[in-house]
């Protein structure tokens, strides 16, 4: 118990001591506090399956903390399974963020990219440990603001037009939010989730007036805007293709998950079990997995494919928060991790183009495989995953949301999901066929693959996705052993 | 020692071919001997495996895992006559391949590729659990969507791009209908479900997806354009391997392991008479020597499947001989047909003829694997021909019949016209006989065709164990 109780602790002391550090230090300075944030990074990743190792031992399914002075104060923090999966998950990405900025983030940049991410990482290290819905506002906010000076980082006039449009949608999910969390703080006296799961438990009447579904179709909204989910998607692409790619991978990579799908299925717990948000956010997920995947199609963008693909995932994950269930929480938590990983990858590629080649329009791209074969494979590895070609991991977390979503009797989603997932394929193959197969055009003859940090990230992660996928019966042993399933 | 054996039948090839490119770097001879050795592997542990699986004392493994899966293989008889009649072509395209692929690029990628696509094959034979199954059936998709673009032109890569949409799309529909069973019965494992009766929506869904493997009409659309990859290629796609799997898939579940409606008994002969008389017609239109052949496998799977559908063992027995003696034709001439591009430079039938004098042993190669392909005795493509007609008719459905001795008919015509445009008439070319790997890999085939007509008691009896029938 006292070892989860300083591993606890340590996810809320890591990133605040980073972001102290970081701003105390010398810009001459700036490549030891670079390290220093690594080292956060990665120690958290360890940290993360530690817990997950103590949980297990300790045979209990969660921990509540708190920074006491007095013991009269209630613990603020809950540490479940599902929290170290996404501090995993953030501490994976920022990492890779972290190894990709080292080469593109340009040298005046850094310092204040590193500050950001410190404080983004509070938020979202934040947003995974609440128990209220407050303060899970409170660090919603926390990451919209650090993520648009990210965006805005670069200061061209477009990156600023996005960042811009980013902080206006980011607003209006605020007031969504801010009014939906008074709307049932007036009806009900608290936020606290614990207490909200239980009175809608024990009254159904209370769950059933109009107040009470105003109030979850504003929180929704708000969530659903931070997640990208169409029709709120508007801001992403934008923000996506004009940030650095450093940004990018910590935007589509961890962002829109922890901002958006995590706190929507912490959310709809509270709603209970009410089926017309399941089948509302059942319909969503359906119509953001076609309209995604439909844009992405039409994208001569690098990173704007990646940014709509992005968008057509969160689909599969809105359909397995809507499936619900124990088999739809572990397949939207495991697509969760698994597009973090594979979603990074492709953005790590992105960077590696940008770099050597200098241009991310694919009608200016071809053939590279020869001269980038390890940024050729990586992607294209990445890209069976995102397609779920099995035995890669992608196609696991699909296949227990679409089995999730067949027991809650959504069949016809299900089989949806299914087919529009050839869309995935179909503009991946698009993005193969011009960047990496086919023939090398004549001025391309002569370009490099990448070297350090940008190889080393897209290693890492091909690594971490072939073992997800060929382990997965692991997973599935591990679960079931620990009672799961 | 059976469970070792049919495990090294799967991980040879499919782990193998990981080493290829490491190996490629350095020395391009012990790349391909390798290659070589991998597919020879698996098809000696195949045919190891033959004593056990026809004595009844198959090789099982079966893992346990949570929510209904497992990881299951079964080497059984039908498994076994599919892993060695796939990998002995196989293993000829390989050896044809070390003269037809050398002056290319990306061999390390092709030889991987053709490696990975045999391993998958064969654990896509010998897998005993749905999941399983589309996993291999998926991977075989991948490798066939390298392959086809392997020469990396933009026409290559869309038609490689249309081949993976369609199949990939066809599996996923599939998929579907596997989930649909895993829903009704709690498991994908098919030792647990065995005589299950299929709703009638799964069974069409799966079809979906076996159709578009097999290529047969409405959903064969691909299969003739993917023939701008290279030869080996297309013969290993179109002939021995990638088309049969929706064909085994079909044994497989619907007659095999699961009970299917008696009304797809009729609904599945008037698709494959209806694929097999319009293939038929293209094949007679096309000018295309490789779509001619292409065609024509879209209108012999048509038999095969006829054979495997009409609901009489016999005609099981019919469809199963004549998927390992159209393999061996078939792959035969495609790899005549690759000898012929090689030395010409063009596919085009109407620049060609009279290329018997210059080219006499890839004629008569040609010529025998022609003979077995139109069904003329005593080549093996007869029996297996007869067989299946036979049984149809004598099953009362007189109707299919005629429609398939049309259909045969049309066979022997656009075969014989493709013979006598590209061997017969007057030299419109100059040309040169192939290399001796090459020769030797279409003699073998050739050979092959013709002894396993003459010889054709030996294919019987395993085909007869195969379906059940004693």
């Amino acid at each position: 118990m006292r070892a989860l109780q300083y591993v606890s602790m340590l996810f809320v002391i890591i990133p605040l001591t980073a972001l102290i550090v970081c701003s105390l230090i010398k810009r001459s300075r700036q490549n030891a506090a670079f390290y220093l944030l690594s080292a956060f990074a990665a120690a958290q990743v360890g940290l993360a399956l530690y817990g997950l190792m103590l949980f297990n031992s300790l045979n209990i399914s969660e921990y509540s903390f708190g920074f006491h002075i007095t013991q009269a104060v209630a613990d603020v923090f809950t540490l479940k399974p599902a929290s170290l999966v996404m501090l995993l998950c953030i501490g994976l990405v920022s990492f890779t963020s972290l190894l990709v900025a080292y080469k593109t983030m340009p040298a005046n940049k850094k310092l204040s990219y590193l500050r950001l991410l410190s404080a983004l990482i509070i938020g979202m290290n934040g947003i995974v440990l609440v128990n209220d819905l407050f303060t899970m506002y409170l660090f919603i906010e926390i990451i919209g603001i650090s993520s648009f000076v990210l965006i805005s980082t670069t200061k061209t006039e477009e990156g600023l037009e996005s960042a811009f449009i980013y902080l206006v949608m980011s607003s209006l999910a605020s007031i969504m939010l801010l009014t939906g969390l008074a709307f049932i703080f007036m009806r009900t006296g608290s936020l606290k989730f614990e207490y909200l799961i239980a009175i809608n438990n024990t009254s159904a009447e209370v769950s059933q007036n109009a107040l009470t579904y105003l109030s979850y179709i504003l929180v929704i909204s708000g969530l659903l805007i931070k997640t990208g989910a169409v029709p709120f998607h508007s801001w992403l692409p934008d923000a996506h293709q004009s940030a650095d790619t450093s940004v990018s991978v910590l935007l589509s990579g961890i962002v829109i998950k922890a901002a958006g799908v995590y706190c929507l299925m912490r959310v709809t717990d509270i709603f209970g079990n009410l089926y017309a948000i399941r089948l509302s956010l059942a319909i969503l997920g359906v119509i953001t997995i076609a309209v995604g995947a439909m844009f992405a199609l039409h994208q001569n963008h690098f990173k704007r494919i990646l940014a709509y693909s992005s968008v057509s995932q969160m689909g599969y994950m809105l359909l397995g928060i809507s499936a619900g269930g124990i088999l739809g929480f572990i397949g939207t938590m495991l697509h969760i991790f698994n597009h973090a990983v594979f979603k990074s990858t492709l953005f790590t590629n992105a960077a590696a183009l940008h770099e050597e080649v200098h241009t991310l329009d694919i009608d200016k791209l071809g053939g590279l495989q020869k001269q980038m074969p390890i940024t050729a494979t990586t992607s294209l590895i990445a890209f069976l995953s995102t397609a779920g070609i099995p035995p890669l991991s992608g196609f696991w977390s699909k296949l227990l949301i679409i089995i999730a979503l067949w027991k809650a009797n959504f069949i016809g989603f299900a089989a949806a999901a299914l087919v529009l997932s050839i869309f995935t394929a179909a503009y991946f193959l698009r993005l193969q066929m011009n960047v990496f197969w086919g023939q090398t055009p004549e001025h391309l003859q002569s370009i490099k693959e990448v070297k350090g940090t940008i190889r080393f990230a897209e290693i890492m992660l091909t690594i971490i996705t072939i073992a997800v996928g060929l382990g997965f019966p692991f997973i599935l042993l591990f679960l079931e052993a620990s009672g799961i399933i | 020692m059976k469970e070792i054996l049919m495990l090294a039948a799967i991980c040879v090839p499919l782990l193998g071919a990981f080493l290829i490119p490491i190996f490629g770097k350095a020395i391009t001879k012990l790349r391909n001997a390798l290659a070589l050795i991998f597919v020879l592997t698996a098809l000696l542990c195949s045919i190891l495996l033959l004593p056990y699986a026809v004595a009844d004392n198959d090789a099982v493994i079966h893992i346990y895992l949570p929510l209904g899966l497992s990881i299951g293989f079964h080497a059984d008889a039908l498994a076994v006559f599919m892993a060695i009649t796939s990998t002995l072509v196989s293993s000829v395209i390989v050896l044809y391949s070390f003269g037809y692929i050398k002056d290319y690029p990306n061999q390390n990628e092709y030889y991987l590729m053709i490696c990975l696509f045999i391993g998958a094959m064969m654990g896509l034979v010998y897998s005993s659990n749905l999941i399983l199954l589309y996993m291999f059936w998926e991977i075989t998709s991948f490798c066939s969507w390298r392959l086809i673009g392997f020469y990396r032109d933009r026409t290559a890569l869309i038609r490689a791009n249309k081949a993976f949409i369609t199949t990939v799309l066809g599996a996923l529909i599939m998929l579907i209908g596997f989930i649909g069973i895993y829903a009704e019965t709690g498991t994908f494992d098919l030792s647990v479900i065995k005589g299950y009766t299929l709703p009638s929506w799964i069974v069409a869904v799966i079809l979906v997806g076996i159709l578009t493997k097999s290529a047969t009409f409405p959903l064969h659309n691909w299969l003739p354009d993917a023939g701008v990859a290279p030869s080996p290629v297309t013969s290993l796609l179109h002939a021995a391997v990638l088309v049969k799997i929706g064909l085994y898939a079909y044994v497989r579940l619907f007659v095999v392991e699961l009970n299917i409606d008696k009304v797809f008994e009729t609904i599945v002969p008037v698709i494959a008479a209806v694929s097999a008389l319009l293939s038929a017609g293209a094949a007679l239109k096309a000018t295309d020597i490789k779509r001619v052949i292409a065609y024509s496998t879209i209108s012999q799977i048509a038999f095969i499947l006829l054979g495997l559908s009409c609901g009489v063992e016999v005609g099981l027995a019919g469809g199963l001989l004549y998927i390992l003696a159209h393999s061996i034709a078939k792959g035969g001439l495609f790899l005549c047909a690759g000898i012929v591009e090689h030395a010409l430079h063009t596919k085009d039938m109407s620049k060609m003829g009279g290329l018997i004098k210059t080219m006499p042993v890839t004629a008569i190669s040609c010529l025998f694997c022609a003979l077995s392909v139109m069904g003329i005795p005593p080549f093996g493509g007869f029996f297996a021909k007869f067989l299946v007609i036979d049984e149809i008719v004598s099953a009362g459905q007189i109707t299919l019949g005629i429609i398939f001795i049309i259909g045969a008919i049309m066979t022997v015509l656009y075969l014989a016209r493709m013979f006598s445009l590209v061997f017969l008439g007057e030299e419109k070319a100059k040309a040169h006989e192939g290399t001796k790997v090459m020769l030797a890999s279409v003699i073998i085939l050739a050979v092959l065709s013709l002894f396993m007509g003459i010889l054709i008691n030996l294919p019987t009896e395993l085909v007869k164990m195969v379906g059940g029938l004693q």
